[in-house]
């Protein structure tokens, strides 16, 4: 029997897409939950194996991104990029730290402490925050215009980026 | 100076971009700055029903969704000449009060606090929260932690929605709250107040009980005498959600107070050939270009304005703060009448004091008698046509301004946004933090990037107004040309 006293905990891993929803490819990481739910809840209709998993869309970054974390064993961010001189549509995994020494999207703010800064305050706040952290992104083409639209090349990586995060899952819904 | 000229079809552009133009004798003559700017939200908006803007538009921006979202909702009360009932005003600038006491509290103790608690001079690397813990102490961190969850608490518990509130609308705000949800929100606001003043307490202790810092929050560099924009309440007192534009000039007398809605009788924009920004000004003092005085209609939008131009704020604690920032800052009037103080970093204090009204707020708010009333909305009934619809975001005047066809659907859509005002003044402090540390074509490297930071992160500016923002800590290039216009120098941090 579990501990009652024990906080009760949700899911096991948060998949979160990240960015504006109108903001042309930003909105790119909405789309790829969008997917990655419904693939989740195709398998899980089919008599899936289905990993202990909640999908959110959040516009934010920095301390907000941390807080929304908690409570989390481990986090997949899927976001815009604009890595310099890469292709539109370039769908690349990897582990957060292995990328806050490159490029990427909401993962920072002009207007609050970065993810990195923040993650280590709440760590050192005893905050309970995923043990692991990776990311998905997508190269976006055009950021900077509004529009419910994404452009060709981002919009066909949308199925890529949604297999990059189920297998992150290990899940045997791709 | 010699005279360059920057062909339009290469404006500057890029995140946090400064240019710094020398002059023969190698004096700063000029410094601009560029931030991206998004393009095209009027064209996404015109077509759409006017009462998806108070949802849309708080998509506009991640880092102040509450402030898009409560000037788009008067805006379309004004499109459809409606007139929330009391309660719904009620609930509106009490969710709007716990924004702003968590927005402030987060520039100050992961923005602007670094400069002052870490120091000026610091690296980068360290001017940041984890710094001011390591200064301060670990419990500060808990503390604005704790600061924002509960604010954001109470936000989602009359917003209803976690991250982008989606109560308000047309005439009012979809559902009201119960006594228990007042219960707890009075709580909070209590809690609040306590770290308002605690707050408070931090800038005395590290920023007026230093002498050095206190020379440098008093120092020409980082003065400017410009007018000043805020909303105030009938009794001239700052108030964030609804009220009358004031504008005091650099002499400290009280130009006039406006209605939101006649905002361009007041605001006019200046164009300039090196950049896409549009730098608003007083339309009846004109556009003399990016100076000081009087005569010059630069004018600034920031907690620091909103405080010169009332005459106190409307909470008994905040006004004790207020009467303190003016006995210590400027103890004498202007020449006009009023006291004011000049000196832009004091905006840091000026936030901590608009902390603590918004934590008294907050309270007055919970414990007023009609704040759990069940009638929280008019539904509209009337032809919508035009309406405007203004708030103080936490960086300064916003306002929303619609025109609709019959069926409210939108034909045209224009946005002040917070720091947009402040263009002018920002490009005036970081031209002034320049002189500062280049001579005679010496550039003092030590430093000269942070002051120059410094310079605009006391407004609290919004890059680009979206959630988007590029890698890194927030990225900064300072590129110096000679008077021929070549580069001779490029400085950078986080590109």
């Amino acid at each position: 029997m579990a501990d009652q006293a024990a906080p009760r905990r949700g899911p096991r891993t948060l998949v979160v897409g990240l960015g504006n929803p109108v903001l042309g490819d930003d909105g790119v990481g909405w789309r790829v939950a969008d997917e990655v739910e419904g693939r989740l809840h195709a398998a899980r209709e089919a008599g899936r194996r289905i990993p202990d998993v909640e999908v959110e869309r959040l516009g934010v970054g920095g301390l907000r991104l941390m807080e929304c974390l908690t409570g989390y064993e481990a986090a997949i961010l899927v976001d815009a990029a604009e890595f310099p001189g890469r292709p539109s549509g370039e769908v690349r995994s990897c582990s957060f730290e292995a990328l806050a020494d490159h490029a990427a999207g909401h993962l920072d703010s002009a207007h609050d402490a970065s993810l990195r800064t923040a993650l280590a305050l709440g760590r050192r706040l005893g905050a309970d925050l995923p043990a692991r952290i990776d990311t998905v992104t997508i190269q976006a083409h055009r950021t900077d215009e509004f529009s419910e639209e994404l452009s060709p090349a981002v919009l066909a990586a949308v199925p890529a980026a949604a297999a990059a995060v189920l297998e992150l899952l290990g899940t045997e819904a791709r | 100076m010699e005279r360059i000229t920057i062909d339009p079809v290469t404006r500057l552009e890029g995140h946090g971009k400064i240019e710094i133009f020398l002059d023969p004798d190698g004096e700063v003559a000029n410094a601009y700055f560029q931030i991206p700017e998004l393009r095209g939200f009027e064209r996404f908006c015109v077509g759409r029903p006017v009462e998806e803007m108070p949802t849309l538009t708080n998509r506009i921006c991640g880092v102040c969704p509450e402030a898009h979202h409560m000037a788009a909702a008067k805006a379309a009360d004004a499109v459809y000449h409606v007139d929330p009932p009391r309660p719904a005003k009620l609930l509106r600038e009490l969710l709007y009060s716990a924004f702003f006491f968590t927005d402030h509290t987060t520039h100050f103790y992961a923005l602007g606090g670094p400069d002052f608690v870490v120091g000026p001079d610091a690296p980068a690397a360290e001017r940041n929260i984890l710094g001011v813990i390591g200064k301060v102490g670990m419990e500060v961190g808990g503390k604005v932690i704790e600061a924002r969850k509960r604010g954001h608490d109470v936000i989602e518990m009359i917003g209803g929605r976690k991250i982008h509130p989606a109560s308000a609308v047309p005439g009012g705000m979809t559902q009201g709250i119960t006594e228990e949800q007042r219960a707890e929100i009075e709580k909070f606001g209590r809690w609040a107040i306590e770290f308002g003043q605690f707050s408070l307490g931090i800038f005395d202790q590290i920023v007026l009980g230093n002498a050095a810092y206190k020379e440098m929050v008093l120092s020409d560099g980082y003065t400017h005498r410009t007018y000043y924009m805020g909303m105030v309440d009938p009794n001239n007192k700052v108030n964030f959600y609804d009220g009358q534009v004031s504008i005091m000039s650099p002499d400290g007398q009280r130009v006039g107070t406006y209605a939101p809605a006649e905002y361009r009788d007041w605001i006019a924009e200046h164009v300039e050939p090196w950049t896409y920004l549009k730098f608003p000004y007083l339309k009846k003092v004109g556009w003399k270009g990016f100076v000081d005085g009087v005569d010059s209609g630069v004018y600034c939008a920031t907690p620091l304005s909103r405080l010169n131009t009332a005459d106190g704020m409307a909470t008994p604690l905040a006004q004790a703060a207020y009467e303190r920032f003016y006995d210590t800052l400027a103890p004498k009037p202007e020449s006009g009448g009023k006291r004011l103080v000049h000196h832009r970093l004091a905006t840091h204090w000026a936030r901590l004091v608009e902390l603590l009204y918004a934590a008294e707020r907050v309270v007055e708010l919970a414990t007023d008698p009609e704040i759990t009333s069940s009638n929280v909305r008019t539904v509209p009934t009337e032809k919508p046509t035009e309406g405007v619809g203004t708030v103080e975001a936490p960086r300064g005047t916003l306002t929303h301004h619609y025109w609709t066809d019959e069926n409210g659907i939108l034909t045209a859509v224009n946005l002040i946004v917070g720091t947009t005002n402040n263009y002018a003044p920002m490009a005036m402090s970081i031209k002034k933090a320049a002189q500062s540390l280049i001579h005679k074509g010496t550039v003092v490297h030590q430093g000269l990037l942070n002051r120059v930071e410094m310079a605009f992160r006391l407004y609290d500016p919004c890059f680009g107004c979206a959630t988007h923002s590029l890698p890194g800590e927030m990225p900064l290039q300072v590129a110096i040309r000679n008077s021929d216009g070549e580069v001779i120098e490029i400085l950078s941090q986080n590109c």
